[in-house]
């Protein structure tokens, strides 16, 4: 199907770690500036969509095996959300508390801080980005191979 | 500033008004957008104020900007773009209910199969 | 703790099950039992709040009023328990007739998440959070079964809900750049030193909201044609669970913050509400499928929870309330009733119609006396007239239908399996003993009002 042309190709091979790494980015950068898990997620979604359009789903899905998974990643992501928000219930804290409390030490590596927030954004990022390459499998594959049938 | 803003929100609901009577569901759907969006711009709109970002350390005895309406509107955007979703979702599975309806009645009128029918139309 | 739990095992009951396919026995009998003990904590709740007042806790440990607060109170805890309770019966009728969709024990559960959390909110944002959570589970829901007929009515409805959804974003962000808070108590406070003009529009922005989302007159349109396509297990979720958000917003909204406003477009409710009963039940008697009928019939019994919102006072609102959850009652039962055939379900059907039509001894008698007293306490005499028309009828309408489908029975029809026709059975049972012993919902109904005007527990 795919109708591309050896530059958009060529191109769109060489986008995809960097977007990748720009949705990470955004994600860790967001404890302390602007950016969260919703925005890196749909970034990270949007360069999976860019390959997709470019190479379409036989060659994406031989290129990227991995990604036959993204139904399992947003549902750990959503479980990992509702973990990290009824988790201080358990102990008695009311839900959604984040540790370190505020006014405590939060231990960094780098940029990347180790808070529950940052946790909780991971989440929202896997879940945002496992919906939106589930549905390219969905929907895509009918349109991706030749006399699409129903 | 309000008021260029509540004439961006009219424009934008007028135009997604407007898509949203279409017979094309592709059109609806891009009318539904554009009308979430205009509620998005209308949160934004509800705590408009001069200043600074809303991050600690706070800079002292500076004005700060309303730090919920803006909570509120990332919000907003992540509940329109679930909800587009499963509508763009339900649209594409009418369309294949559609066309299996077609193949089985020998439709060769060559009307497109995403829109709907005179009958059908969203507004009755 | 204990305020979260019935959240908690819906919402991560509906995240478990989401893997599996819906259609295999056990796993719809894992999603009934989920709704049994998210029920039984919810009783539970129910228990605390009735003897030792409303149960509150702040997301995220922050200070009240700053941090989202949850709270357990009279009215939230009566409405999630008829919520809950609906979509527990509809689950049980579905899986004992069998799935037909792999993700239904799952959405049922997303569904009962996004309900619990609008009833055990008190932050005015959070509740359209949930209110969304459960509406788009209940548009995917709509469109069960496949049929292109049910999937143009499920694009109606989600479209329809969609404008109500912007349109109840713009009344809350009103109401938060006009108090300053997204607290309810706060926005109570509040809310009475703000321009009369700005919350009076506010007010009619939210009746609006709800009235599309719900199907209130006037912007009922949509309502016969989603209930005339779904199958009566989704229908009756829909009409039964869903319509409650309605009643409960307009009570929370009306009554609880906004109670000036209330009082100033009472007249316009009361209007509203009565030509919403005439028109639903005139419509409901012109000759259509059951489904329509009923789906008209439930057009106008909202009529009179508006009718009694109107009324106000502490009368008023426990005959909104009362109302609210005997109509639940009666659009469960109908509505899964004339999915079934076989013997025993005619009968169950008739002891649901005598409820509509407010027949003693069913509990829709009570719901009419209450209505009836509401309107006798405030001198309104052409209101008392509308009641006794309006339940004559819904007579008139519901025993069509029963002529019709149950008494010149064609017996070539195989009848239904015998385990959804006995929860029917049991299910109307209820609506008869509850209208022979009444004082514990008459209480609980009491109650639920005065917690909206801060007295009670």
């Amino acid at each position: 199907m795919s109708m591309s042309t050896i530059l958009t190709r060529t191109i769109t091979r060489l986008i995809f770690l960097p977007t990748l790494v720009t949705a990470v980015a955004v994600l860790v950068k967001g404890y302390a500036g602007a950016g969260d898990g919703f925005s890196a997620g749909v970034i990270a979604g949007t360069g999976v969509v860019i390959q997709f359009l470019a190479f379409g789903p036989r060659e994406l899905v031989a290129r990227y095996p991995s990604l036959r998974r993204a139904p399992l990643l947003a549902w750990s992501g959503l479980l990992l959300g509702l973990v990290t928000a009824f988790a201080p219930v358990i102990w008695g804290d009311p839900i959604m508390t984040l540790y370190p409390r505020p006014g405590e030490d939060v231990p960094h590596l780098g940029l990347l801080a180790f808070h529950t927030a940052v946790l909780f954004d991971a989440a929202v990022f896997l879940l945002v980005f496992g919906f939106i390459v589930s549905v390219l499998g969905t929907i895509g594959n009918r349109y991706g191979s030749e006399g699409a049938d129903s | 500033m309000i008021l260029a803003l509540a004439l961006v929100i009219s424009v934008l609901f007028g135009c997604g008004a407007f898509l949203l009577l279409k017979r094309d569901l592709i059109r609806m759907a891009g009318g539904i957008i554009l009308i979430s969006n205009a509620a998005n711009l209308f949160i934004v709109s509800a705590g408009l104020s001069r200043g600074r970002e809303p991050i600690y350390p706070l800079p002292a005895g500076e004005r700060i900007s309303d730090p919920v309406v803006q909570a509120l509107v990332l919000t907003a955007i992540v509940i329109g773009f679930g909800t587009v979703a499963v509508l763009l979702g339900m649209i594409y599975r009418t369309y294949t209910a559609r066309l299996a309806k077609a193949v089985d009645e020998g439709d060769e009128t060559g009307r497109t199969p995403m829109s709907m029918p005179p009958e059908d139309r969203v507004a009755d | 703790m204990l305020l979260l739990l019935p959240l908690a095992i819906t919402w991560f009951g509906a995240v478990a099950l989401a893997p599996f396919d819906g259609r295999r026995r056990a796993v719809g009998v894992v999603a009934v039992g989920v709704m049994v003990a998210a029920f039984v904590a919810l009783v539970r709740l129910g228990i605390t709040v009735w003897t030792s007042g409303p149960v509150e806790m702040v997301a995220g440990d922050w200070p009240a009023g700053i941090g989202i607060r949850l709270r357990a109170d009279g009215l939230g805890i009566a409405f999630a328990l008829i919520s809950l309770g609906v979509l527990l019966a509809a689950l049980a009728y579905e899986v004992l007739g069998g799935v037909h969709e792999r993700s239904l024990p799952s959405l049922v559960l997303f569904m009962s998440t996004g309900l619990t959390g609008v009833f055990l909110t008190a932050d005015i944002f959070n509740f359209y959070v949930f209110f969304e959570i459960a509406m788009t589970a209940s548009f995917v829901l709509a469109t069960y079964g496949k049929q292109v007929g049910h999937l143009r009515a499920a694009l109606t409805f989600m479209v329809v809900n969609l404008l109500g959804s912007v349109v109840f974003l713009a009344g809350v962000a009103s109401l938060y750049h006009v108090t300053g808070t997204l607290d309810m108590d706060g926005v109570a406070e509040r809310v009475n030193g703000a321009p009369t003009a700005s919350v009076l529009l506010i007010a009619v922005l939210i009746f609006v909201a709800f009235g599309l989302k719900l199907g209130l007159f006037p912007f009922h349109s949509w309502v016969p044609l989603v209930y005339r396509d779904t199958w009566p297990a989704v229908a009756a979720m829909l009409s039964a669970a869903l319509a409650n958000i309605g009643s409960y917003g307009l009570l929370r909204f009306g009554a609880g913050l906004m109670p000036r406003e209330l009082s100033l477009t009472a007249s316009g409710l009361i209007v509203i509400g009565s030509l919403g009963i005439l028109y639903g039940a005139i419509q409901a008697v012109s000759p259509r499928t059951a489904g329509e009928v009923i789906a008209w019939s439930s057009i106008g019994q909202v009529g009179y929870i508006l009718v009694a919102l109107g009324i106000g006072g502490p009368v008023g609102l426990t005959a909104a309330v009362l109302y609210s959850i005997i109509n639940s009652l009666n659009k469960l039962v109908l509505f899964l009733a004339v999915g079934l055939r076989g013997w025993l379900v005619g009968t169950a059907f008739a002891l649901a119609a005598f409820s509509v039509a407010g027949v003693p001894p069913s509990a829709g008698f009570f719901g009419k006396v209450a209505i009836f007293r509401a309107g006798a306490d405030a001198d309104r005499v052409p209101l008392l007239v509308l009641v006794v028309v309006g339940g004559a009828l819904s007579l008139i309408y519901l025993f069509r239908i029963y002529q019709r489908d149950y008494w010149a029975r064609n017996h070539a029809a195989p009848p239904s399996p015998l385990g959804a026709r006995v929860l029917v059975l049991v299910l109307a049972c209820g609506i008869v003993f509850i209208g022979l012993w009444p004082e514990p919902l008459l209480a609980l109904s009491a109650n639920a009002a005065a917690a909206l005007t801060g007295g009670g527990s």
